[in-house]
């Protein structure tokens, strides 16, 4: 009976999850919208050629990895501490407001977000005046025209952001810890610190973990939006990322099959993450994914 | 007081609710009413009311074409209405998910997404169509049928530029300029400005005398080369500094029709070295690579900025603006600047037909006969007079002699942003088959409004009249070279295939601008050499030879005829 309740599942995961992967196959063609799989030519491993014979591939791949590198890991731990701070609060009309705040700019889009962003940074912007106030600097800086900046500005932007949004899974998994444990802990008279230590933090831990991995298989989608909106001439070096090169070089010309190929080259990454990372929680003797 | 809330909701979704479906009711008894209209009216051609779509690559918000006059009196003449909608965001992006939907509106405006779209195969041609039901759009585009059909012999789009009748020159600069602000050449006595570097010594002694404005310091120069998409606008300056009108990334030999590549040539090196010169100096805005649209156009609306180099199509919003709120001093005049004084400026277009950019029918319509007839109807020289003019007696007026005039009112409310909306210009005067901009009527008036000499007159204020007289010229566009007929032009508008070496070069090419114009700009004296020598080293890299041997190709092809 469990077998055949499961069948229209299957049948689900084959049909979205699996069919679709025949599309790779524009990756060896040189694709042409308005025409069928038999009239479409084959180019062999021309599409991937190009993009791995091309400089500006390998400079776009690592502001892929650094960027999401800093977006995996301040994420994780600022929506971790988050977590923790407003977890310790008592005043539950005070926590409920801090923690709405802090998820609304979630809800706005990348570019309404993104002129926020720039004109906080324009050399006019809120930014340069308070440092300036502040006499912190004596000059203007403009932010988004130097390059070694841009991480950094994107960074925080992603976590103000998202910040409250990513606490949410948090708060939820401290919610499940037992509540004797924190009296029996008082009653053994642990700190404040010391019972966020050695009880929520563990408590937290299978959840943690599990999101680790799971993110780990992201580590080549560094976003698309933010890059496209904040980048420009001076910064390009280091905000143009995968998805824009692919943005460029394929879908702008209509080159279906390169865009493929760097899609297929993302998947392969990922997957080897997203293993590596299962495999090394299973060794260490934590929870996993599979 | 929960009781008296509760009660102020109630009322408030009654009210909202009973708006709705009145208003709703409304729209219904209007269309009735257009239904009789159009059916009195009709001879042969169907008059069922109908809604196709319409979708515009070019920017400008979605309407109802019966919600403006234009589009309902064409409602009226043919029962036609129109879903009408422009892109939001990334141009590409949206064309590319129209494509791998395989799903079109009726009809498009592709602008800059042509290339993609018929490669796709998502227009359908109009040859047929056009030589069964159109004598209208065969009387418009006969002499230009060779220019129209693309290579396998389909006529996919009808473009905007088939001027018929004759050609009228513009007496307003449209195009590229280096726009500078009036006070400053009212401050030294209008002095005659002709090379970049009097034009930048003006500036730099203007900014000496008044740093500020408003408490904030004044902004020597600008171009809008951080506004993404624009950045051609910092790129194309050098070609029009030697003296070459707008080919797009090449200059075109007069003689030889020998295509060349000015990337990385001695005219960029010193279009750089000349911004470099000015930012050393603190004229050059430090936002040049990085301010958006809005910030751009803010900078320019604020009179703060002295110079600023840009084709009129980027600014018009800016400086429509600017003339409605009435200060002279603060607005911008163009001028012809070149590299040196034996040069001869080149920056009015030649007559030119753009071949490239029009409106087509999508292999999703419903009923490509009706929009053909549409069209047809639209290109009637009284239609034609609608769509620029509107109606007589309304939003222009006939002197005896029989010219078209404008009063002051109807001139504002033809420049206003906010009455072409609702008027329905916006909408119908540029991106549908029509004549081209330079076009004269049967009766001799000019097509465009702007061309008509009486209301370019009418059109100038005190201010332009003073700065006219002190040039002694009649027209703005007077202060500019006449343009040389080039048989080719533009070359920009040359179709180049999808994924091919060419395209990837010209995105290889900007790539490469892109990243090393900042750092020629904002380079320090010493570095700039070195610098620009890595750029040359750099854009050696990429088939220049290539590209200018398949841009000459098809320049020398033009020029034969063949387009």
């Amino acid at each position: 009976m469990l077998m055949l309740m499961s069948l229209p599942f299957l049948a689900w995961v084959i049909l979205f999850k699996y069919v679709p992967l025949w599309g790779w196959t524009i990756a060896f063609q040189k694709f042409k919208p308005a025409k069928d799989l038999f009239d479409q030519k084959w180019v062999g491993l021309d599409n991937f050629t190009f993009l791995f014979k091309e400089e500006a591939f390998y400079l776009v791949l690592r502001n892929t990895i650094v960027m999401s590198s800093i977006n995996l890991v301040l994420g994780f731990i600022t929506a971790i501490v988050l977590a923790l701070l407003l977890n310790e609060l008592r005043n539950v009309y005070f926590k409920r407001t801090v923690q709405t705040i802090s998820y609304l700019p979630h809800f706005i889009s990348w570019v309404v977000a993104a002129n926020i962003v720039q004109t906080a940074l324009s050399p006019e912007g809120i930014v340069n005046i308070l440092l300036l106030k502040l006499q912190l600097i004596d000059q203007p800086i403009l932010w988004l025209g130097k390059g070694e900046y841009f991480w950094g500005i994107l960074g925080i932007s992603e976590i103000w952001k998202n910040v409250g949004w990513n606490t949410i899974i948090y708060l939820a998994a401290i919610l499940t810890i037992d509540p004797a444990q924190y009296e029996a802990a008082e009653m053994d008279g642990a700190s404040r610190l010391q019972r966020i230590w050695h009880i929520t933090l563990p408590g937290m831990r299978p959840v943690i973990v599990i999101l680790l991995i799971m993110n780990l298989g992201f580590i080549l989608e560094s976003g698309f939006e933010p890059q496209y909106l904040l980048g420009n001439s001076m910064n390009v070096d280091y905000s143009e990322n995968l998805d824009i090169f692919v943005l460029k070089y394929g879908m702008q010309m209509n080159n279906y099959g390169l865009a493929t190929a760097a899609g297929m080259f993302k998947t392969v990454v990922s997957f080897i993450f997203l293993i590596a990372a299962n495999h090394i929680a299973k060794r260490l003797g934590q929870s996993r994914l599979y | 007081m929960i009781n008296k809330k509760w009660l102020k909701t109630s009322m408030a979704i009654i009210m909202a609710s009973a708006l709705l479906i009145a208003g709703c009711s409304n729209g219904g008894e209007k269309n009735a009413g257009n239904n009789e209209a159009g059916k009195t009216e009709g001879s042969e051609v169907s008059t069922e009311p109908v809604t196709f779509t319409y979708f515009g690559f070019g920017s400008n918000k979605d309407v109802l074409a019966s919600d403006t006059t234009i589009g309902k009196v064409l409602e009226q003449q043919t029962g036609v209405d129109w879903k009408m909608e422009f892109v939001v965001g990334d141009a590409s992006t949206k064309s590319g998910v129209m494509i791998a939907g395989g799903e079109y509106p009726d009809v498009i405006s592709p602008v800059a997404e042509l290339e993609k779209l018929i490669d796709a195969g998502a227009l359908i041609p109009l040859n047929d169509l056009i030589e069964k039901h159109a004598p209208n759009i065969k009387r418009v585009y006969g002499d230009y049928m060779d220019k129209i059909k693309s290579e396998d012999g389909n006529i996919y789009i009808l473009p905007y530029t088939a001027n018929v009748n004759g050609y009228l020159t513009e007496p307003d600069i449209g195009q590229g300029a280096f726009w500078i602000q009036r006070r400053v050449l009212k401050e030294f006595g209008y002095p005659e400005v002709k090379t970049l570097d009097q034009y930048f010594e003006l500036i730099e002694k203007y900014q000496a005398k008044y740093p500020t404005m408003d408490g904030k310091s004044t902004i020597g120069f600008i171009t809008s080369a951080g506004v993404s998409g624009d950045f051609y606008s910092i790129t194309n300056v050098p070609m029009h500094l030697a003296g070459y009108p707008n080919d797009g990334n090449v200059m075109v030999d007069m003689n030889t029709h020998e295509a060349k590549v000015y990337a990385a040539s001695d005219f960029e090196k010193k279009w750089l070295s000349a911004l470099n010169d000015i930012n050393s100096k603190g004229l050059l805005d430090p936002e040049t690579f990085t301010a958006n649209k809005d910030q751009y156009l803010a900078k320019l609306t604020s009179g703060r900025v002295l110079g600023y180099f840009n084709y009129g199509w980027q600014t018009g919003d800016a400086t429509n603006n600017l003339k409605a709120a009435g200060n002279d001093d603060l607005r911008y005049v163009g001028l012809p600047i070149v590299f040196d004084e034996s040069i001869k400026d080149a920056y009015i277009d030649p007559p030119a037909f753009v071949n490239n950019r029009g409106i087509g029918i999508s292999v999703s319509a419903k009923d490509p006969v009706r929009i053909i007839k549409y069209w047809d109807n639209l290109l009637t020289e009284e239609n034609q007079k609608l769509v620029q003019w509107g109606q007589e007696g309304e939003t222009y007026s006939k002197n005896e002699e029989g010219r078209f005039v404008m009063d002051k009112e109807q001139l504002a409310n033809r420049n206003d942003n906010q009455f072409k909306r609702s008027y329905g210009w916006a909408y119908f005067d540029y991106e549908w088959p029509r004549y081209g901009s330079n076009s004269v009527f049967e009766d001799g008036n000019s097509y465009s409004v702007g061309n008509q000499p009486e209301v370019a007159a009418a059109n100038y204020t005190e201010g332009d009249l003073k700065l006219l007289e002190s040039y002694k010229v009649e027209t703005f566009s007077k202060m500019f070279a006449q343009p040389v007929e080039r048989p080719w032009y533009p070359a920009w508008s040359i179709l180049k295939e999808q994924g091919s070496p060419e395209q990837i070069y010209n995105q290889k090419s900007e790539d490469l601008q892109k990243k090393y114009y900042p750092k020629l700009v904002f380079a320090s004296k010493s570095a700039y050499e070195s610098i620009w020598n890595e750029y040359v080293k750099e854009f050696g890299k990429l088939d220049v030879a290539g590209f200018e041997a398949f841009i000459t190709n098809k320049v020398k092809e033009r020029v034969a005829g063949n387009w």
